[in-house]
Formats: C-alpha cells, structure tokens, sequence
C-alpha cells in the first residue's frame, strides 16, 4: 500500500504547512511527511550534512514551493537533479505564483510538475489528493538508486 | 562620367582656342559655328554646359539660350555667355533668360576654365540632387498650378500658397530651400513678404524669387530693395523662369564654391555706370588695360538691374545721372543684402566737400572726381576691390568658423539628445522591472494569506462545527466566500496588468476555433448547462491569438454567465458584412440598461448584484484594453431581460477597415458595457 511512502514537503509558511499537512492527512496517503522550512533544510534532509547518513531512506515525493528562504526552490531543484542520488526522486512545485516564467524555470530545471495552490480549501484537498494518489499509487516509481 | 560640353562661337579661333583649353582640362567638347548646327547637337546630346556667343551668323544666341530652356533634357544643362559686348542691356537680357555666367571678350583663359569646371560639377549635382523645395506664392490658381507642375518636373518639391499669410505660415513650417513670390498679391504683396523673411532669423537665408506680371521697372526695383535674390516676368517662357529658378538656388548653394576658386582666379568685373558715353569708353579702355572686365551701364536702373543678375567686384557710379541719380542708385544698392558688400566708388564733376560727404552719406565706400587721372581712378578701384577681397576672405573664415562652431553644437546636442533618451529608455526598464516584480508579490504574496483564511475557516468548521450554532457556521462560510472572491480579484486585476505588457503578436488567428474551445471549456466546467451555441464558420482575424482568447473567454463567458437563469439561453459569435468586420458575441441573457451603459468598462463597475451574477468588475475593462491596444473599439447594446450584443473591431486586422480616425469619431458616439468575469 502507500503507508510506507515519504513525503517531503518543503514549505516555509507555517499556515501553509498546515493546511498542507491537514490535507495530506486527510487523503491517507502517507504515513510519513517531513517538513523542511528552508531551502537549506531541504538540501541538508536529502544529502545529508555528516556522513555515514548517506544511507537514510530518501523521500518518494518531493512537494516543493518556490518563494524560500535562503536558497529558492528553483535552486532546490537544480542540485537535486544535479546528483545521481536523487534526480529521479518526483518532484512537484507546488507554489502560489502562476507567472510564465517561474513555470518555464521549474520544468527547465527538472519539475515533473507545476500545481498552484488554490485558495479554495476544498480545491486545495482535492488537488493535494491527487497528486498524492498519481505520484505515490498510480505512477510507477523509478528503481530504488543503486548508487 | 562627365556629360560634354558645347562650344557655339562663330570664330574659328575662339572655337580652338576653346576647344583646346576644356580638353587640357579633362572635358570633351563639340564646337559649332551656327545656331543651326547648334540645334543639331542639342538635339541629339544632353549637354553638361553649353558656352554661347551671343552674335552669331544665323542668329542671336540668346534666342538659342531661350530655346535650350525650353528643352527638358537640358534642364541640368549649365550655359555661359560668351560676347563682346559690354553692353549691360546684352548681359541683362542673357542672364534673365536663364544664363547661369556672362563672361565678355576677349576673356581669361584660365578663368574660363576654372568656371567652366564649376558649372559642369554643379550641373552634375544637379542631375542627381537632393530634392530641393520651394515654397510658391501666387494668388492665380492656374498660374500657381501650371508653375508648381512645371517645377516638379524639374525635380524640386513644391509647396504652394495663395497669400502672402498663408505663405509666411508655411515657410515657418516646411523651411524651403527657395521662395518663389508673385510681386502682386491681394494681402501683403511680394515685396512686404520677401522683407518680411528677411527679418526672419530662421528664413533669412532663403533665397528668393520674385515673379512680376509685366516689365514693369520699379516692382523689380522695389523687390529688389526688399531683398530678393532674383526675379522674372511672368508672361516669360515658363522654362526661362525655371532656368532662372535654378540659377538663384545654385549660386544661393554654391557661393563659397565660386568665392573660394574660380573669382580669385579671374579677371575683376567691375560696373561702370555713367550718362555719359564719351566717359564710359575712356574709363572702359583704361581698366581693360588692366585686365579688368568692364561692364558699362548708361543710369542707376540700368545697373541695378544689371547686379540683380551678376555680380561685380566694384562699382563706379557717376553722381550726376538723368533718372535715379548715382546717390539713389547708391542708397538703393547699399539696401539689398547680397549686393551692399560691394564697394561703390562715386565719380563726380565737382569735387567740393559738401557733394564728397552726400556720396559718402548715400553708402559709398569712395569718392574720386571725373577730371583725375585714369590712373588714379585704376588705383582707387584696384584698392577697393582689395578691401572687398580681404573682407570676403575673412568672412569666408569667419563662416567657416560658425558654421564648425553651428555643426560642433549640433553634435553635442544630438550626443545630449542620445543620452536623454538612453536615461529615459533605462527609467523606463527599471519601472518596468519595478512593476513586474509588484505584480509578482502581489500574486504570490497576497494569495497566501487568503489560502489560510480559507483553509483555517474550513478547518474550523469541519473540527468545531458542532460547537457552533447556525449563525456562527454562516459566518465561517462568509469568510471564505469574501476569501475566494478576493482571489478571484487579485487574479482578475494581475490578467489586466499583463494585457497591457508585452509585445502585441498579430497573425492569422481563426476566431471561430477560440470561440469554440471557450465553450468547450465553458460545457465541461458546468455539464448541467443547456445552451444553444451558434458560431459562425470561418472568421479569420489578424490579431493576437493569445490576447482574443482572453477577449472571448471574457465575452463568451459573460453571456454564458448572464443566460444561467433562462432555459432557452442562446449565445452566438459572429461577424457583421459590413465594410469595417465588426465582431460581435450576442446572448438573449438578463442585458442591461442601457441608461448605465457608459459604465460598462469601468473597473470595478458591475451592473448587476452579486448575489444574481458573481464577478469582479475587470473582464470587460480587460477586454476593452486588449481592443484598443489592436487600434479597434468595442461597444454594446442591450435590454434588460432581452439579453446583450457586445462588438469589436479589430482594425489593422479588418480587411478593407476604414482609417482610425473615423473610427475615433465614431466611438464618441459609442457605448461602453460592464459586466463581470
């Protein structure tokens, strides 16, 4: 089933964490979502700081907003496919701006998906739920890194 | 290459001697002995100069300078006189039928040569010029018409006015390189107006012609007392007045040309005006010895005519003459601008101190009596004609020296100009820039916390909803209408920032198509729908495809919109047959009152309730930005409960479309619509 699958959900606003969380926890896709705040976080959760923690189980999804501190989402994106271990990881930018050319930006850095966040809360669930269910359950996922 | 050059001179001397000296020079001649082989020629070759005796054997070559400009092929063609008459009625007569020199015999061998070489280069200049313009003033429209034709031919741009007013007007406006003015005019006449551009800083340079109705003597006194260049009589051969056009705007282009070369070099023309037959011959004979070119006029008319026409290096004018008196002649002379740099000195019977100071009060620059020697009178002249030279020298420098000044200006207000607008152009981004990332933050950063009062209001009721009661629970739901709403402005508003940015990309866009897909879109967005659809087949706009998607998501959506409450709702899209395609979308909807039609593409103007019809206020204002940033115009007719007919032009985009300013006229007249979106 999808219990077993991890989120990662880089987000800085707490607000939008949490009503990100609601819905995650709503559709019952994921048993484990970890939170990093900054784009700084995000890249310490996925490589790792100190060594021996290259081993750690890397997320299955990555939900990524765009307006981060320290480092932008854009630039997220960019490492993580700069390196082997985790540029087949899906990730989806999930953000409130529309304009062309954040959109262009993130799929020519390597988005497998681009979704505004819409306002209405209902919409926000229903569009949460469907990425999960497409990326987590229908998508075949790309062979575990053998790196 | 250079056009040849034709010699018609009855001496076979002349003709060798001639022949010789322009081949020394680098140029081809043909030499002819008669006027009939002189026809031949001209008939057959295009001439860049032609060099003309004035007595020839079979005719008078003035009448074959007057048949030359008659010729259209020889329009370009220079030509100089060549006479062993001093006589000045002979040169009067050569150089008012359209002679652009007069050179008397025996002549400088070398001066010849260096004026024929000018001729035939500004003859070549004149083949190929840049289009010079003159600005004509005749109350006679046929007149006026046939001259301003006849110009054009020539290759001059021509502008024409009815009045000296009318004239003055324009001359500010076109700035004409030549001014060509009737003498008689209802208003001011010829001569108030060339008096009149004199005084005109900017005008004053024009040279400009004077066209007179007969041979009347004192019109062309007075027009040349006002300061104008040249003139001709109008019942002349109208080639001859082209001629002569010509020449005024030549030595008017070419002067620093001539001063610089060919009158250095030459032999002095000096002008010798006495009553006095036996005196003239005397003073002639003496100054010929000298290798002066003596021009002899019998009264002060005679030479003012004369110097209308050619210019002379000095002046001896005798004081006691029948007629206007050398004094006048003087006063007058000393009037016109382009001749009162030409020393005039005075000859004179008496030689007392009350006659020296009248001549020298009438503006002459020397005083000599009749009964002195010749030779002193040499010396006098020769001393004159060296004043003037050094002063013509100096203002040549002089000249120079403004004119790099005027051109050094020019530059560096051109380089100021370039960087004003360079600074303007950087502004321009940076406030581009600045507005692009307002939007940004506005989209991004508004719609964050509107997401949180949505999400947090719902939470709120599905967590504790029990706790609340009806009021409380309807108050949550009125939290999260007014947030949706708000995003929905926030949306609608950045939509209308972004159609007045970017490029305008117009090509073939299949309008019928765009409509399509906006029902498409509209049927699966709400399934229930019933609504008869009718788009016409076939419309084709130039336009933004990208931009009329938005214009027809607005108006297709409005009437989609405003028939939600009618079982037979019906929307058509389609094109009017008439000579300016006028596109319209009707709908049988709720419509509107007519009474607030001008209200329509305000923003924010809604006219109907929100809770009949949700929206923002921004479509139609969108939609009217979109058109007239095509050059089209949109408007609307309606009726409350009968539905709404909203059209646009697109403009450039409509073939066969009638010109935008009728189109401005016309949307004074036209209503404007709101609605929603």
């Amino acid at each position: 089933m999808v219990g077993d699958k991890t989120i990662l959900l880089v987000e800085d606003n707490p607000a939008d964490e949490a009503l990100t969380l609601r819905a995650l926890k709503k559709s019952g896709l994921a048993s484990k979502v970890i939170v990093a705040r900054d784009g700084a976080e995000a890249l310490h959760h996925l490589f790792g700081a100190e060594a021996g923690e290259a081993c750690r189980k890397l997320p299955d999804l990555i939900l990524l907003d765009l307006k981060l501190p320290k480092l932008g989402g854009h630039e997220v994106l960019k490492r993580n496919r700069a390196d082997v271990r985790t540029q087949v990881i899906p990730v989806v930018i999930l953000t409130t701006s529309r304009e062309d050319e954040d959109r262009l930006e993130g799929y020519r850095v390597g988005a497998n998906s681009y979704v505004r966040k819409p306002v209405d809360f209902h919409e926000f669930s229903e569009a949460v739920l469907q990425l999960g269910l497409y990326w987590l359950v229908l998508n075949e996922q790309p062979p575990q890194s053998r790196v | 290459m250079t056009l040849p050059v034709l010699i018609v001179d009855d001496s076979m001397t002349v003709r060798m001697s001639l022949n010789d000296l322009l081949e020394d020079a680098g140029l081809e001649a043909v030499v002819c002995s008669t006027v009939a082989e002189a026809r031949l020629a001209l008939a057959e070759t295009t001439f860049a100069l032609v060099i003309l005796d004035v007595l020839l054997p079979d005719g008078d070559g003035v009448d074959l300078l007057r048949e030359i400009r008659a010729m259209p092929h020889a329009a370009a063609t220079a030509v100089m006189m060549l006479s062993t008459e001093s006589e000045v009625r002979d040169r009067i007569r050569g150089l008012t039928t359209g002679a652009d020199e007069y050179v008397g015999k025996p002549y400088d061998p070398t001066y010849l040569i260096g004026r024929a070489h000018e001729l035939v280069r500004s003859g070549a200049g004149r083949t190929s010029p840049e289009k010079e313009t003159l600005l004509l003033i005749d109350d006679s429209v046929t007149f006026r018409e046939e001259l301003k034709e006849a110009l054009e031919q020539a290759g001059y741009g021509v502008f024409v006015a009815g009045s000296g007013e009318e004239g003055l007007r324009l001359a500010a406006d076109v700035r004409p390189s030549g001014i060509v003015v009737d003498g008689v005019l209802p208003g001011i006449d010829g001569a108030t107006f060339i008096r009149r551009i004199r005084l005109d800083a900017a005008l004053r340079g024009a040279p400009c012609f004077l066209l007179t109705g007969t041979e009347d003597k004192s019109a062309e006194l007075s027009a040349l007392e006002a300061g104008a260049d040249a003139f001709a009589v109008k019942e002349d051969n109208i080639g001859i007045v082209i001629a002569r056009i010509g020449a005024m705007l030549r030595s008017a282009g070419h002067q620093p040309v001539r001063e610089a070369t060919a009158s250095s070099l030459g032999p002095k023309r000096v002008l010798a005006v006495d009553d006095s037959e036996t005196y003239l011959q005397q003073l002639a004979a003496s100054l010929d010895a000298e290798g002066y070119e003596v021009v002899l006029a019998r009264s002060g008319e005679e030479a003012l005519e004369l110097l209308a026409v050619q210019q002379v290096e000095c002046v001896l004018l005798d004081l006691v003459m029948p007629g206007i008196d050398g004094r006048e002649t003087c006063r007058r002379l000393k009037l016109v601008p382009t001749l009162r740099d030409i020393p005039v000195v005075m000859l004179t019977a008496v030689d007392d101190r009350e006659t020296m100071i009248q001549s020298l009060g009438a503006g002459a620059d020397d005083y000599i009596a009749k009964s002195s020697e010749f030779d002193l009178v040499r010396a006098r002249v020769m001393a004159q004609i060296r004043r003037k030279q050094i002063e013509d020298e100096h203002r040549t420098i002089r000249e120079q020296l403004l004119r790099a000044e005027f051109e050094a200006q020019k530059a560096r207000t051109a380089l100021e100009v370039a960087e004003t607008r360079a600074a303007l152009a950087e502004e321009l981004q940076l406030k581009n820039e600045e507005l692009e990332s307002f939007s940004y933050s506005v989209a991004h950063d508004l719609r964050a916390p509107l997401r949180s009062i949505d999400g947090f209001s719902l939470a709120l009721l599905e967590d504790c909803g029990d706790n609340l009661d009806d009021d409380g629970r309807k108050y949550l739901h009125y939290v999260r209408d007014s947030a949706q709403h708000m995003a929905r402005l926030i949306d609608d508003l950045l939509a209308l920032s972004r159609v007045t940015r970017g490029e305008l990309n117009r090509g073939e866009t299949h309008l019928s198509s765009l409509a399509g897909s906006v029902f498409s879109r509209l049927q699966r967005a709400t399934p229930d729908r019933k609504v008869d659809v009718v788009v016409a087949d076939g419309i084709v706009a130039d336009c933004d495809d990208r931009l009329l998607t938005i214009v027809l998501e607005n108006l297709i959506g409005n009437a989609w919109k405003f028939t939600g409450k009618r079982h037979d709702a019906r929307i058509e899209v389609g094109v009017m047959d008439d000579d300016q395609r006028t596109y319209f979308v009707r709908d049988n909807g709720a419509g509107f009152d007519m009474a607030y039609a001008s209200k329509l593409f305000g923003v924010f103007q809604r006219l109907h309730s929100a809770t009949d019809f949700e929206g923002t206020g921004i479509g139609l204002v969108t939609v009217q930005r979109i058109i007239r940033r095509h050059g089209g115009r949109i408007w609307a007719q309606g009726q409350v409960g009968q539905g709404a007919v909203f059209y646009f032009t697109l403009e450039n985009g409509s073939p066969g479309g009638i010109p935008s300013r009728t189109q401005e006229a016309i949307s004074g007249q036209c209503i404007s619509r709101d609605a929603a979106a």
